[in-house]
């Protein structure tokens, strides 16, 4: 039997067909006229007990509901749910104990309150024995420097500071599972990349087992063999995260500001890389947001700083970015063929 | 499940450390103090005004005016002062940092009440307590032991029915956008609470007495202490009204908590 078991699970919510203008505002206050939404639509899988397991998908995708249906606050519409043999909803209080969850922004712990007097009433609530809050304060402390924050109160922290006591606070009376939810968001690179050894280190000391859900590839990549892709309520993918990074960590988008943007630009830079580079490359060029053209190039075909050169020398670039291929991106890919 | 006695000690383990960052805010402490002080001082004044140009009102003196708003004055505090987090309901649900609450093993309603704890308000619970009983000694109330046994238990479904009013009104925010219309309504009403019920109309004083029932804030169980010879049979249903208002409250919170679906993250 696995930790966590499910099985077509599904949520779908009632949403009123709304009007538009005031008329139709007061209309809608009598309509009886609702459509039903998918957010989750038949979604399986198993989780074994130590897995690190990246849920991730666009946003929209239903990665939070079904979230919120492994936690016990949202009741499925249909299809099942066991985390240790026993469905979360129907009993919130013994779910909360074998579990730990992050919300990225949101932190936990008490906001007026020293960091340490936070970890004290978590061990009350959780009825953690003395014995281990002090072997697992030790581990924190060895892992994080964590005493150096004892005294500071939870709302004079920085964020990466917060982030890490609240990753911490949840692993304090040794849950089965943590959900994370978008732990490294907002972070600086030196941050998220503590914060990743860091959950590794907890996953491996205690064979937690670690729910992940990112915008992050790189979360994914750093910490998980294992990644669920979802996207509209359905599964995409499940299966190893070498693959994925194999065909998607190699992408990269060339973010560029071209002057006297124009409608003939988008088409002149797909001509010249074409010219370029050859037609089977799988450049794509797109605007996505205003003032800036993406570029998305597979290094592993075409290196990025001949596409760079090539578009700096061809046309007059105002400024330039380099990030990685954005969730969308894979999903579209996905839905594309990339992993068939 | 955890016992009453293990809510109780963990509810003292988060307010003593709670306490203990407020009054780090020295300044904060003390100016809402002095406020919470002068305001329940201006009311006096208030009924003090009335009474220097009219001798009684609905044939009550400003001796026994003064009594029921010290009643009334305690019966509110804890509401102020433990449940003063629900004020806040309608933005926690908004902003969907509601979704917490779900993630501890404790009981909700508990975990939720616990992270507040005003101190200003026991400022009023002292001026009130101090008020009861140089009133009630001006007014020579004999206290027996079930009197005492009488006016805790008063006091106690009182503060229920204050405590049921407003996380009523607070629990509409799991169903409509803006609760504010309706909170701060609820909070109004208990201006009512203070005086002599037989003041209002027929209309007012059944809404009073029956649908909304502020009247056993305060009027209905002063009557034990300051006319016992004139207590209306009604007065003696106040624990159950009480009780029951608090039951009606609560099922209405796990109502809502069960219907909440959050933000999107």
């Amino acid at each position: 039997m696995s930790l966590i078991h499910v099985n077509n699970l599904a949520k779908h919510f009632k949403v009123l067909n709304r009007r538009e203008g005031l008329g139709g505002a007061f209309r809608d206050l009598f309509s009886g006229d609702y459509r039903t939404v998918k957010a989750v639509d038949g979604i399986s899988f198993d989780i074994e007990a130590g897995e690190i397991v990246g849920y991730i998908g666009p946003n929209g995708a239903g990665k939070s509901t079904t979230i919120k249906m492994m936690t016990g606050i949202l009741k499925p519409s249909g299809g099942e749910i066991r985390i240790n043999d026993h469905v979360p909803f129907e009993n919130r209080i013994r779910q909360a104990q074998i579990m730990g969850v992050v919300f990225g922004q949101r932190t936990q712990l008490w906001w007026d309150l020293p960091v340490i007097e936070s970890f004290k009433i978590l061990k009350e609530i959780y009825k953690v024995s003395q014995k281990t809050f002090d072997e697992h304060m030790g581990m924190f402390n060895e892992l994080v420097g964590l005493k150096a924050l004892y005294s500071q109160q939870v709302r004079t922290l920085s964020l990466g500071q917060r982030m890490l006591c609240d990753i911490t606070a949840s692993f304090l009376h040794n849950p089965q599972i943590v959900f994370l939810d978008e732990p490294t968001i907002g972070l600086d690179i030196s941050i998220k990349a503590k914060i990743r050894t860091i959950i590794k280190e907890l996953n491996t000391a205690r064979k937690t087992t670690i729910i992940l859900t990112t915008h992050d590839l790189g979360d994914v990549e750093a910490l998980s063999h294992r990644v669920i892709i979802i996207d509209k309520g359905k599964k995409l993918y499940d299966g190893d995260t070498k693959k994925v990074n194999a065909l998607f960590g190699a992408y990269r988008t060339l973010k560029v500001q071209v002057n006297d943007f124009d409608e003939g630009t988008l088409d002149a830079l797909k001509n010249k890389l074409a010219e370029q580079f050859g037609a089977t490359n799988k450049i794509t060029v797109a605007q996505t947001e205003e003032f800036w053209t993406d570029i998305t190039i597979d290094q592993a075909l075409t290196p990025l700083s001949e596409v760079l050169n090539c578009v700096m020398t061809n046309f007059s670039i105002l400024d330039v970015r380099i990030v990685e291929i954005a969730m969308e991106d894979v999903v579209q890919r996905i839905y594309d063929g990339a992993l068939a | 499940m955890r016992s009453i006695g293990e809510y109780i000690r963990l509810y003292f383990i988060i307010e003593a450390q709670y306490i203990k960052a407020r009054l780090q805010y020295r300044v904060d402490f003390i100016i809402s103090s002095i406020g919470m002080f002068f305001s329940s001082l201006i009311t006096l004044g208030v009924f003090w005004v009335i009474f220097d140009t009219v001798p009684d009102l609905a044939g009550w003196s400003l001796m026994e005016m003064a009594f029921i708003y010290a009643f009334y004055m305690i019966a509110i505090s804890p509401m102020q002062i433990i449940f003063d987090h629900f004020w806040q309901l309608r933005f926690n649900l908004q902003q969907g940092n509601f979704l917490k609450y779900y993630f501890r093993p404790l009981n909700m309603m508990f975990y939720y009440t616990s992270e507040m704890f005003d101190l200003k308000g026991l400022t009023q619970l002292f001026v009130g307590t101090a008020l009861l009983i140089y009133t009630a000694s001006q007014l020579h109330v004999a206290w027996t032991f079930g009197r005492v046994g009488l006016l805790f238990i008063t006091l106690f479904s009182a503060a229920l029915v204050q405590i049921s009013i407003v996380v009523l009104a607070a629990c509409a925010a799991f169903w409509v956008l803006d609760s504010y219309p309706v909170l701060g309504l609820a909070w109004r009403l208990r201006e009512f609470a203070p005086y002599p019920m037989s003041i209002f109309d027929g209309a007012f004083r059944f809404t009073f007495t029956y649908v909304l029932p502020i009247g056993f804030i305060a009027f209905y169980p002063s009557q034990i202490f300051l006319r016992p010879e004139e207590v209306s049979h009604l007065t003696y249903f106040s624990p159950v009204i009480g009780i029951g208002l608090f039951a009606l409250t609560y099922w209405v919170w796990t109502k809502g908590v069960n219907s909440y679906t959050g933000t999107g993250s």
